[in-house]
């Protein structure tokens, strides 16, 4: 039924263009120049589509033909949406012949064509997100005012505004100011005059995407993926409109309207709207349209200059405190439906209901939905709320999960600031700094004692307990890719880092799930991906792939990189490591030192001593740098037989790893306190007393095969 | 193939007898892989595992040393092409050229010239270290010797540049216990040269007319026993001198072609005739790409200060930043109660932030903190520009010469604010700008 | 036995871009080698020496400066006698006034001087911002637009702002890019592959790694020009294959060695001869590193380093 009506619209132009343009020849002659002022694209929409230019009335003739030849009729979408862009076409011959011999078709305050120098200009903040999209707004809206709201709705977002038909008197009626300034447009009162939109739309694919012309396969992925234009068309859609509709839903852009009589929705393409308050909401989100959110609407300052404040007891308004009474911070992943953007929810009391000084709850959760959006990176964003509540002039926050305490000073009480105020920080932040995965955002902020503590318990703490299962249980077995880091090349220039599930960047900072989220959000940036699909020796480590992302990052200064071997080609370092192993020959194991420490180690070398040899982007084997986290890694030295082979560490660096350690140990090779067995430096600084400390514990060290 | 630490290891007795200086074997093993420790020292090594060492742990370019004393300089000894690969070891050094040709006027003025430039710059003396001194044609001994001798009584490790072995032998008798170079061996004179340069115990420089005879006649002299050597790489213009100066340098560490395994002479005289911008240029060109020795007209403070500081810049550990002393610089006359700003001690941030306060005009005092010549995020990481560190520095260094109490800290760490004020009562903590570039204004709002 | 030479052959090369348009034109790059490394493969394309200009006039310029500028009244004047200089490849018009914690000039003023400028010469331009990321973005654009047709480079494209330079320069008014990174190899690196991603042809844009005055960190330069070179030949990385355009006068000219009055350190002598071998010292250092255009100020630097290029090529 659809596609019937496309069909009859598209016939009507096609049949009225056809006419007008055989009443010019005979009129003028098929010699008579045609074209649009101001372009050096004859014909602009024909010339991208077709790649031949129109400059004369017989051509304009001859490119009917061709058009024609688009007007297949097969009963599909295709078809029917290739009957859109000939119904395009057609609107684009009916404009030019109001251009013929250099008339001014179009008065104030319409537009009509628009010039090349615009398209030039307008190109740039298209391109910089100044300008977040285009809307073309079509028809008359059931009311003016309504109309009218529409626009401004868009206007206030940055987004340019074309208008056709109607909607042009009922915002003139209405007083609108108009004008490409205002980034609002009007083109002109007869639907045909929607073309000189989508001329703009298809010179800047000449323009800014440098495609051929007559290129349509790279001209339609051009507007499809860089041109954020969405139609608004207003009932009645008549075929007519429908048909125009079809070509720009070709190009990528979704029509949205309140028609609801012979239309059906076509997902993501025709979305049936009927109220007109609801078609920014839908539009912006059917064309994944992100604003930018360019101050946060809260009374005190915001910056970092302030992350350093900390707010004393006295000047206090209100305290919240997760060691003493339930609070909580989260970031949940929901569905897009469930999401409502910018909606700030406060549920319970607020700051004002507090006595001054005292200690409350307090649970905020942040609820996020968007199409690249990962449960993984929930952690990631939720780790910035310490960074972002702090900036806040007169907000103090420490801790994390439900561990969390705020302080708000009197000062920032009085200035205006209320707990939805945290909701509105956390709201631009997390969808300024996570654009690329966060579509939509809100914030529920819970005061009520009850409800915090039932978000506590309900909800936050299955949340962290899932995640950190979820963190147990990520090997480097269970996922497909790896990432590089190469944040530290600045001072270590041939150095890469290999982060897998199961070993952290070196400097204990980078872990995978925060490799992988900084390659989503800086898909250029310093974590890219590494695939393992050609092991060489899965035991020690060796993949084709990663050894071609280490020469590729390392600019060739590195050939091969093993992940779980320290004696073959083991991985480099850049300085920033918390710990360095090195091979112990008299007692077969391995020393490990912490930057911390500063005493000497059996191997005869210090920290530094061993950092100097270590650091750099060199390959040491036998050396090589780690997190503390690693050590208690089943990947630990793995090649080499694993964890079993330490045999000295740093009193403080045993005790705070022992747990995992022993764990670890009894795991994989049914030890019992494994760290027992393991030297310190109360028992042992040099090789000998090592050797005799470990025979006596009967490490098992001392029975392994050689390690050189 | 250089060796790693393991494989040495493998080599020594395994006894942690300690005599070597190092507490086991493994770490005496990393220092010689490293080449911070010659394997002879190491007693108890069999002959086999030394012969097989000494050859495979052999440096690509050897160290030469010149001159006496105070005066002692090292040259050569690199590893590498490129400085981000592994620290440039041995500095480049200036010598300004006296000639027999000149007039005594002339002599005397550059005598008088050299000296007056002499400072120091972030703990670094600079000065012209070496004078050239060049045998004209038609010099006899006696002209020769008596500029040499005047040269030598400036105090400086001397050049001489001559090639007629009787003079050279007449004049290196005057200045000897200096160890000056003997820059004048080519395939003509190189035995007579070399027998004048050895009975000296000075190093000799060799020439040739290209690589070829460069080549051939160091390998000539390596055969007579002597490879005590520096190759003067000047060329017939400034593209062949550029040419053999990488050429040489590349076949030593690139190719480990040992006979080229010398330090370098580019005399930026011959070839820039006469012009001293030109010669300024080269100079720079040629401290960038492998020149030993760079041989000048001269080096008054236009020439000295970006020189010295580009060596100073190309000679750094790229693994340890620059560190400046640590304590209060007074900016635009900063008096006890100017204000006083915060940073670190990394030679850069120094550098830029002390530039930019400068052009403020605002009369102030930087406090220089002791934070292992890091940078403000990284030293700020790595708990070396913490609070405490912070307010303990104010306390000890500033506060008893300082009478204001505003303190401005780098905007990149205003997490800090707090701390600091909870740990320096009386002061006020400001929080300044992320940039150096924004505290000119900041000052100026201020 | 003579000696065995060892050309490094690299079966890559930098890319060539060329600025200006009609007869006047400059090309950067093309080279296959390191710098001036003629003995491995003959070079294809010198280096270049542009000469510094700005809108703020003769303010603050040396004595020697001013005194080769001597006459010039208008910043056409001003433009005409640079473009004559003496070894001069092209001219860098620096549009510093525009920044808002300086002399804060207007969009419309600052157009007003780039036209002047073009008007008055027909040599290769570059054009570089005032440095203030904001400003840029709304100056640089303008300036891409009223030279159209003039192909020339329009610098100071950085991370915080190359979506509007970049476009405004590379896409919509078909000028050249340069991309202004801060002296590490990969932000250089990820600058051009953001410019690329924008739709600006690789071969358009020209890189500004930074630069710095010998003896204020200029090892960082050294080591990040190496490195570029080696990933853009070595590795044949296309994302680094860009030329290198290396503003030089910028920077030596406000060091203190260079500022200081032979009044305040009479011992350090004349001011002007301070400058000009800072300038040279640095230039030549920059093209030794890979520098394929340098932007000096001084007559007696760009006549020097112009005559040593050409000794070396």
């Amino acid at each position: 039924m659809l596609i019937n009506r496309i069909f009859s619209g598209n016939d009507a132009v096609y049949g009225l263009t056809v006419q007008a343009v055989d009443n010019a020849v005979v009129q003028y002659g098929s010699d008579k120049a045609v074209g649009f002022p101001n372009t050096a694209y004859c014909l602009p929409c024909y010339y991208a589509v077709t790649g031949v230019k129109v400059k004369t009335l017989g051509e304009l003739k001859e490119a009917l033909g061709v058009v024609k030849t688009l007007m297949t009729r097969e009963h599909a979408l295709d078809d029917a949406l290739m009957s859109g862009v000939a119904t395009a076409l057609c609107a684009e011959f009916i404009e030019a012949l109001k251009y013929l011999d250099g008339a001014l078709p179009y008065e104030e305050p319409c537009y009509g064509h628009l010039a090349d120098s615009i398209i030039r200009e307008m190109g740039v903040p298209l391109v910089t997100g100044d300008i977040p999209g285009v809307a073309v707004i079509l028809g008359s809206a059931p009311t003016s005012k309504e109309g009218v709201d529409l626009i401004k709705s868009y206007q206030a977002q940055g987004i340019l505004v074309t208008l056709v038909g109607g909607i042009i008197d009922q915002a003139q009626e209405l007083g609108l100011k108009m004008g490409y300034n205002l980034r609002i447009v009007p083109l002109g009162k007869d639907v045909t005059s929607v073309i000189h939109v989508v001329s703009v739309a298809l010179r800047a694919a000449l323009i800014f995407g440098n495609v051929t012309p007559g290129d349509a396969g790279s001209l339609i992925t051009y507007t499809a993926e860089r041109v954020p234009a969405f139609v608004n068309a207003f009932k009645p859609v008549d075929d007519v409109i429908l048909a125009a509709g079809a070509g720009a839903i070709k190009l990528g852009f979704p029509v949205i309207s309140n028609e609801t009589e012979n239309i059906a929705e076509v997902p993501g393409a025709l979305i049936p709207c009927p109220e007109v308050e609801n078609f920014n909401k839908v539009s912006l989100e059917a064309r994944n349209i992100k604003i930018k959110i360019k101050n946060i609407d809260i009374p005190v300052a915001f910056a970092s200059a302030f992350e350093g404040e900390i707010i004393r007891r006295p000047d206090m308004q209100v305290e919240f405190d997760g060691s003493r009474v339930d609070c909580a911070e989260l970031v949940q992943t929901r569905p897009m439906e469930e999401v409502e953007d910018h909606k700030i929810e406060l549920i319970g009391p607020d700051i004002d209901a507090f006595e001054i000084g005292s200690k409350q709850s307090i649970a905020y959760v942040v609820e996020v939905a968007g199409k690249k959006m990962q449960s993984d990176f929930e952690p990631v964003i939720e780790r910035k709320f310490h960074n972002y509540i702090n900036c806040i002039e007169g907000v103090y926050h420490t801790g994390q999960r439900d561990m969390l305490r705020i302080r708000i000073s009197k000062d920032a009480y009085d200035a205006g600031f209320r707990a939805r105020h945290i909701g509105e920080v956390l709201y631009a932040q997390v969808k300024n700094e996570f654009e690329a995965v966060v579509d939509k955002c809100q914030v529920k902020i819970y005061t009520e004692p009850a409800e915090c503590t039932k978000i506590r318990h309900e909800l936050a703490i299955p949340a962290f307990d899932k995640r950190d299962a979820r963190l147990e249980t990520l090997t480097d077995e269970s996922v497909d890719v790896y990432y590089s880091c190469i944040l530290c090349q600045a001072f270590s220039p041939s150095h890469v880092c290999v982060v897998t599930p199961e070993r952290l960047g070196l400097c204990g900072a980078v872990s995978w799930l925060d490799a992988k989220a900084t390659n989503e959000l800086d898909p250029a940036g310093p974590c890219q991906i590494i695939t393992k699909e050609r092991p060489v020796d899965e035991e020690i480590g060796a993949y084709e792939d990663v050894d071609e992302a280490v020469q590729k990052y390392s600019q060739g200064a590195l050939e091969h990189v093993t992940l779980y071997s320290i004696m073959q080609d083991p991985m480099t370092s850049c300085g920033c490591f918390e710990c360095i192993c090195g091979i112990e020959p008299f007692s077969n194991g391995v020393v490990i030192a912490n930057r911390e420490y500063g005493g000497m180690t059996p191997l005869g070398m210090t920290f530094p001593e061993m950092a100097s040899m270590t650091g750099g982007g060199v390959q040491t084997p036998g050396f090589m740098g780690h997190g503390k986290h690693f050590i208690a890694s089943k990947k630990f030295m793995k090649a080499e037989g694993g964890i079993q082979r330490i045999v000295w560490m740093p009193k403080e660096l045993k005790e705070t790893v022992a747990e995992r350690l022993n764990k670890t140990a009894k795991e994989l090779y049914g030890i019992d306190n494994f760290t027992d067995m393991v030297g310190d430096e109360t028992v042992a600084s040099d090789p000998e007393t090592l050797v005799a400390f470990l025979t006596e514990h009967n490490h098992p060290a001392l029975s392994m095969e050689p390690m050189m | 193939m250089a060796l790693n630490g393991i494989q040495i290891f493998k080599l020594t007795p395994k006894k942690n007898c300690k005599e070597c200086g190092c507490p086991t074997c493994m770490a005496f093993s990393m220092k010689v892989a490293q080449g911070a420790m010659d394997i002879s020292a190491c007693p108890h090594m069999s002959e086999e595992a030394l012969a097989s060492l000494s050859e495979a742990t052999a440096p690509p370019m050897k160290t030469i040393k010149i001159g006496a004393g105070a005066e002692e300089f090292t040259l050569g000894g690199e590893t590498v092409l490129f400085r981000h690969e592994k620290t440039f070891v041995s500095k480049t050094r200036y010598a300004v050229a006296l000639c027999t040709d000149m007039d005594d006027a002339a002599v005397d003025a550059k005598l008088a010239e050299i000296p007056a430039v002499d400072y120091e710059r972030i703990g670094e003396r600079m000065y012209a270290e070496l004078v050239y001194v060049n045998c004209g044609e038609g010099a006899d001994a006696a002209k020769y010797t008596e500029l040499v001798k005047k040269a030598a009584g400036l105090g400086r490790t001397l050049v001489l540049g001559c090639s007629d072995p009787e003079i050279a032998k007449a004049a290196i008798e005057v200045c000897k216990d200096s160890k000056p170079v003997l820059n004048g061996a080519d395939a003509s004179n190189y035995e007579a040269m070399s027998a004048v340069a050895t009975a000296a115990g000075v190093v000799l420089g060799v020439s040739g007319k290209d690589l070829n005879e460069l080549y051939d006649t160091v390998a000539a002299l390596e055969k007579l026993g002597n490879k005590n050597l520096v190759l003067d790489v000047t060329g017939g213009d400034i593209k062949a001198t550029f040419a053999n100066a990488v050429q040489v340098r590349r076949a030593a560490l690139k190719d480990q072609d040992r006979t080229f395994g010398y330090p370098s002479i580019v005399n930026t005289v011959k070839v820039a005739k006469g012009d001293k911008h030109l010669q300024a240029a080269l100079a720079s060109l040629f401290t960038m790409k492998y020149g030993s020795i760079i041989v000048m007209e001269q080096m008054t403070y236009a020439e000295a200060l970006p020189l010295y500081g580009l060596r100073q810049n190309v000679f750094t550990d790229p693994q340890k930043p620059m560190k400046v002393e640590p304590g209060i610089y007074p900016i635009n006359g900063g008096v006890e109660d100017s204000l006083v700003l915060v940073t670190v001690d990394f030679a850069l941030t120094y550098f830029v932030v002390s530039g930019e306060l400068e052009r403020s005009g605002v009369p102030l005092n930087l406090a220089i903190c002791d934070a292992g010549g890091l940078s403000v995020l990284t030293s700020w990481a790595a708990g070396k520009f913490s609070g405490s560190s912070i307010a303990k520095f104010i306390q000890e260094q500033v506060e008893p010469k300082v009478s204001c109490r505003k303190l401005v800290i780098p905007g990149k760490v205003a997490v800090l604010k707090g701390d600091i004020e909870s740990k320096l009562p009386g002061w006020e903590v400001i929080v300044g700008p992320r940039e150096a570039v924004q505290l000119v204004k900041f000052l100026k709002d201020m | 036995m003579p000696f065995n030479q060892k050309p490094q052959k690299f079966n890559a090369k930098i890319n060539t871009v060329t600025i200006g348009s009609g007869d006047k034109t400059v090309t950067l790059g093309g080279d296959s080698s390191f710098p001036f490394y003629t003995f491995d493969s003959e070079s294809e394309n010198s280096p270049k020496v542009g000469v510094e200009i700005s809108d703020m006039g003769l303010e603050g310029a040396s004595e020697g400066i001013k005194a080769y500028y001597e006459g010039a009244v208008t910043m056409a004047d001003i433009a005409k006698k640079a473009a004559a200089m003496e070894g001069a490849d092209f001219l860098a018009l620096v549009l510093e006034g525009g920044d808002p914690n300086g002399a804060d000039k207007s969009v419309e003023e600052l157009i007003a001087v780039v036209k002047e400028v073009a008007d008055a010469v027909d040599c290769p331009l570059v054009v570089e911002g005032c440095k203030n990321v904001e400003k840029d973005a709304e100056l640089l654009p303008k300036v891409a637009e009223v030279l159209q047709g003039r192909n020339v480079l329009i610098m100071s494209e950085k991370e915080e702002n190359y979506k509007a330079i970049g476009a405004a320069a590379g896409l919509a008014y078909n000028q050249i890019v340069g991309a202004e990174s801060a002296v590490d190899i990969n932000l250089a690196k990820q600058l051009n592959v953001v410019t690329s991603q924008l739709g600006v042809n690789a071969q358009k844009i020209v890189m500004n790694i930074g630069s710095a005055a010998v003896g204020y960190g200029y090892e960082y330069v050294v080591s990040t020009m190496d490195r570029i070179k080696g990933a853009a030949l070595s590795q044949n990385d296309n994302m680094l294959q860009m030329p290198i355009i290396t503003p030089v006068a910028s920077e030596t000219w406000g060091v203190k060695e260079a500022m200081a009055s032979e009044a305040d350190m009479p011992e350090w002598g004349p001011q002007d001869e301070r400058g000009i071998d800072m300038e040279i010292v640095t230039a030549a250092a920059d093209l030794a590193a890979g520098s394929d255009a340098v932007i000096l100020r001084h007559p007696q630097s760009v006549a020097t380093i112009s005559k040593m290029i050409k000794a070396l090529v």
